[in-house]
């Protein structure tokens, strides 16, 4: 009796130190940790853990206590869902200091994109910004030029709103042909998120804006000092400087300690670490905005000051991250989005197409925000073409990839918002794929 | 929103700070926080410059002093010719190359302004010292990148008062954003021809965490009862595109026909062989299946056709 005991504990702690661990490493750690024991009673001993936590079994977690309060002063995710993470792609860019991690959308939920996880993108790195020493600074065309600590900024009366952040090269690996192998590639520069901060338009009329002034130039403290030219109307309109992200200050990744969003626009315009707005009668034409960030035409022109981005959207479940393990009912789920305000309707097709269902919203329907989708299917063991199409609120439908290559080619890198096609093969695995 | 104006006028007159600038700004509807910016205080930091040159410190830089310290600021990662190394981005070329199905864009084929080139140098260049140029010394590196792409002459010096003067190329070439440009609609129900539904790319496929016994098997059997299409196009997109697009590493780049004639001249049958075994000439290394094993030999043919044909 005594034997047993001991030898159960022993199988426990293996199996649970095992638990930290995940996917092939947790088996192969079992499968170890087991040979170690020796014996082949306690293979059957093993199986025994798993089924005590189990009903009928009580886990032990459930016989113990747990830790104190405070122990995690910052609480953080599960151990559990150590997989959750940003991933880069090497070769998309030089270095990894002017360059791009993706967000995981095939694991998230809702709406609102972890602060942890949001994609990042950097031009001159990640820069380390006192924010007691940081100025914001209002000039040019305007009657009072004036500098604003965080503490200033702080003062106006706030103003929050959940709006998606994309940058507009999301999917522009795709215009010639599928070949990203996940979601997380294939769409996840693209975060949502609640934003905090003063109306742009309210630091406007503190400054009083003078008359002929047309454009904004918004620049950023750190390395690359990253410019973009905004129009007035965008700045009087719903234009943020946003000094919070769901709910706490904004992560160093994402600005901190100050950055500029244009809700429903090209994420580059939305300058982090934003140190200083001039306003001009006309754009300043810097790199991001004449050398990047303009969609090249098939006819050697190229449009410039494409801020929008277009309603777009796609299936997160199935993807092929998150195959199908059998047949049967299963929840078929995305996320839609649109520059231009709310999201009407999202159909989904299982044939490529040829026939569409009118999808569920399932969270909240905001303009310019992440909206999540889902619709009841039966999968029934057979090879499908899954896709989703968006509609927003001015009727715009979201194009496939024929209609979106006869107007701009397959060289504008930006601004792919074509419907997307996941190929799901009979064992339930999930392949990004086009179709001609 | 409450009555702001009312609000700050009630406060204000409450606690008899009649003089302050608070005051003032509440008369004018304004909240009056933040401090006036001084006009030296704008000064540290208004670097921008614009196409009519307004922002443009005095000074001047010829392309004489521009080479020597391009090479020593820039040419480590932006080559001696503004080629490109290991990936950074090209300065000169891809003149004529903007209707090319691969295009190359630089500041001589595809820049709109020189005042974006001060500016961009200025405020970003070199990549691990930013604002580390004085303005002579930005003045004479943008005028050796414009002798680069053969806009100036190695006599040029470029100063504030000619810099407008001097016109890209491509300066015309650019328009209005005319989106929405596509007009789908909102089809339903036979949208069209079942038959018409055919795959035409395919990313690699990924394996989930779990590895593949995560997958569903007993299905595995079933006929796949979709035409999946392989194309060569696809397989050099995502396998080879990477060195050949631009010719990393010494990879002769996709259409440039003097790379590749002297190669094709050698024979299919070769260029599969040395595409699939790998194969290292005077240029570079080129590594079995371009380093995806995974890749079937035919689809590495696929990709070693399509790469012949777009390069003849
Ligand atoms: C250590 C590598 C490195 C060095 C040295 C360097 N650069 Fe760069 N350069 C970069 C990177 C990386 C980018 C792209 C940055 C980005 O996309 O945000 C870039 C971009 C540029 C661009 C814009 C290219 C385009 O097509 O948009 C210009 C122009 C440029 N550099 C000029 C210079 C000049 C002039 C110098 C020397 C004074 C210099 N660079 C030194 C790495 C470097
Ligand atoms: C990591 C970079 C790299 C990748 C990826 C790559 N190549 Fe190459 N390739 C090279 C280099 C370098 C050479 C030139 C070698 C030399 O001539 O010294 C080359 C040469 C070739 C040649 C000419 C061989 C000859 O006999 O002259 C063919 C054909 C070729 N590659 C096909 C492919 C195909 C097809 C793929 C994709 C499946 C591919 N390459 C991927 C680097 C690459």
């Amino acid at each position: 009796m005594q034997k047993q005991q001991q030898l159960d504990q022993l199988v426990r702690s293996v199996a649970e130190s095992g638990e930290k661990l995940n996917g092939a490493e947790r088996r192969h750690f079992l499968k170890n940790g087991l040979a170690l024991l020796g014996g082949a009673g306690l293979v059957s001993a093993a199986s025994g853990v798993a089924a005590q936590a189990m009903p009928p079994g009580i886990p032990s977690w459930t016989k113990s206590l747990g830790s104190a309060v405070n122990t995690n002063p910052y609480g953080m995710p599960s151990p559990h869902e150590a997989g959750l993470q940003r991933r880069t792609v090497e070769w998309l860019t030089a270095d990894k200091i002017a360059s791009v991690s993706f967000t995981p959308l095939a694991d998230l939920k809702g709406i609102i994109t972890p602060s942890g996880v949001v994609f990042e993108r950097y031009h001159a790195g990640l820069p380390d910004v006192d924010p007691n020493q940081h100025r914001l600074m209002i000039h040019g065309m305007v009657d009072r030029p004036l500098i604003f600590s965080m503490e200033d900024l702080m003062r106006f009366p706030s103003v929050s709103m959940i709006r998606f952040l994309e940058c507009p090269a999301n999917g522009g690996m795709e215009w010639r042909a599928a070949q990203m192998d996940r979601l997380q590639f294939s769409h996840g520069m693209l975060s949502c998120c609640e934003w905090t901060g003063v109306l742009l338009s309210t630091l406007l009329q503190e400054c009083g804006v003078q008359k002929g002034a047309k454009w904004i130039l918004a620049e950023g403290s750190d390395g690359s000092h990253m410019s973009r030219s905004i129009p007035m109307e965008k700045a009087m309109d719903d234009a943020l400087i946003v000094y919070a992200q769901n709910g706490e200050a904004l992560r160093p990744e994402q600005g901190y300690p100050v950055r500029l969003i244009n809700p429903g626009w090209e994420g580059n315009t939305c300058v982090k670490w934003l140190r200083r707005l001039e306003i001009g009668d006309q754009p300043w034409y810097h790199r991001e905005e004449t050398s990047k960030y303009t969609d090249l035409l098939p006819s050697g022109k190229a449009r410039e000051f494409t801020f929008v981005q277009e309603a777009n959207s796609v299936l997160t479940n199935p993807c092929p991250e998150k195959p199908l393990t059998k047949p049967g009912k299963l929840w078929v789920e995305g996320l839609a989005w649109s520059g231009r305000g709310r999201i009407k309707h999202v159909d989904v097709s299982f044939d490529g197409g040829v026939s569409w269902r009118e999808a569920r919203f399932t969270s909240v329907v905001e303009p310019r925000a992440l909206t999540r989708f889902g619709v009841e299917w039966d999968w029934n063991g057979n090879p499908a073409l899954l896709q989703s199409r968006a509609v927003d609120e001015t009727g715009y439908v979201q194009p496939t990839y024929s209609q979106l290559r006869d107007a701009r080619g397959s060289s504008s890198i930006y601004h792919k918002n074509a419907i997307h096609t996941w190929k799901l093969n009979s064992d339930g695995s999930v392949v990004n794929a086009q179709l001609a | 929103m409450p009555n702001l104006h009312n609000y700050l006028i009630t406060f204000a007159l409450g606690a008899s700070i009649l003089a302050s600038p608070m005051v003032l700004a509440a008369q004018e509807g304004r909240f009056g926080y933040g401090s006036p910016a001084s006009a030296e205080q704008i000064a540290g930091w208004d670097i921008d410059v614009r196409p009519d040159g307004q922002g443009l410190p005095p000074g001047e830089g010829s392309v004489e002093d521009g080479e020597e310290l391009y090479e020593e600021k820039c040419a480590l990662c932006h080559g001696s010719f503004g080629e490109s190394v290991s990936g950074y981005p090209a300065l000169a070329g891809g003149g004529g190359s903007l209707t090319d199905p691969r295009p190359k864009k630089t500041v001589g084929s595809y820049w709109r302004y020189t005042s974006t080139l001060w500016d961009y140098i200025h405020r970003a260049m070199p990549f691990t010292q930013p604002e580390s140029l004085s303005d002579d010394e930005v003045y004479a590196i943008t005028a050796y990148v414009l002798h680069l792409n053969d806009i100036v002459d190695y006599e040029f010096v470029l100063t504030r008062d000619n810099l407008t003067e001097v016109r890209l190329p491509n300066e015309d070439n650019f328009i209005p954003d005319q989106r929405p440009d596509t007009r789908n609609k909102r089809c339903m129900k036979r949208c069209k021809d079942p038959a018409d539904v055919k795959v035409a790319s395919e990313a690699a496929a990924y394996v989930p965490e779990g590895g593949p016994d995560a997958l569903y098997s007993e299905v595995e059997a079933q006929e796949d009862g979709i035409v999946t299409t392989v194309t060569g196009n696809g397989v050099y997109e995502r396998h080879c595109a990477l060195c050949h697009a631009d010719g990393i590493g010494g990879a002769p780049a996709i259409g440039d026909t003097s790379a590749w004639s002297a190669r094709i001249e050698q024979g299919l049958d070769v260029l599969y062989r040395h595409a699939i075994e790998g194969y290292s000439g005077e240029d570079g290394i080129m590594p079995p299946k371009g380093g995806f094993v995974n890749l079937s030999d035919s689809e590495v043919g696929l990709a070693v056709d399509y790469i012949v044909e777009q390069s003849q």
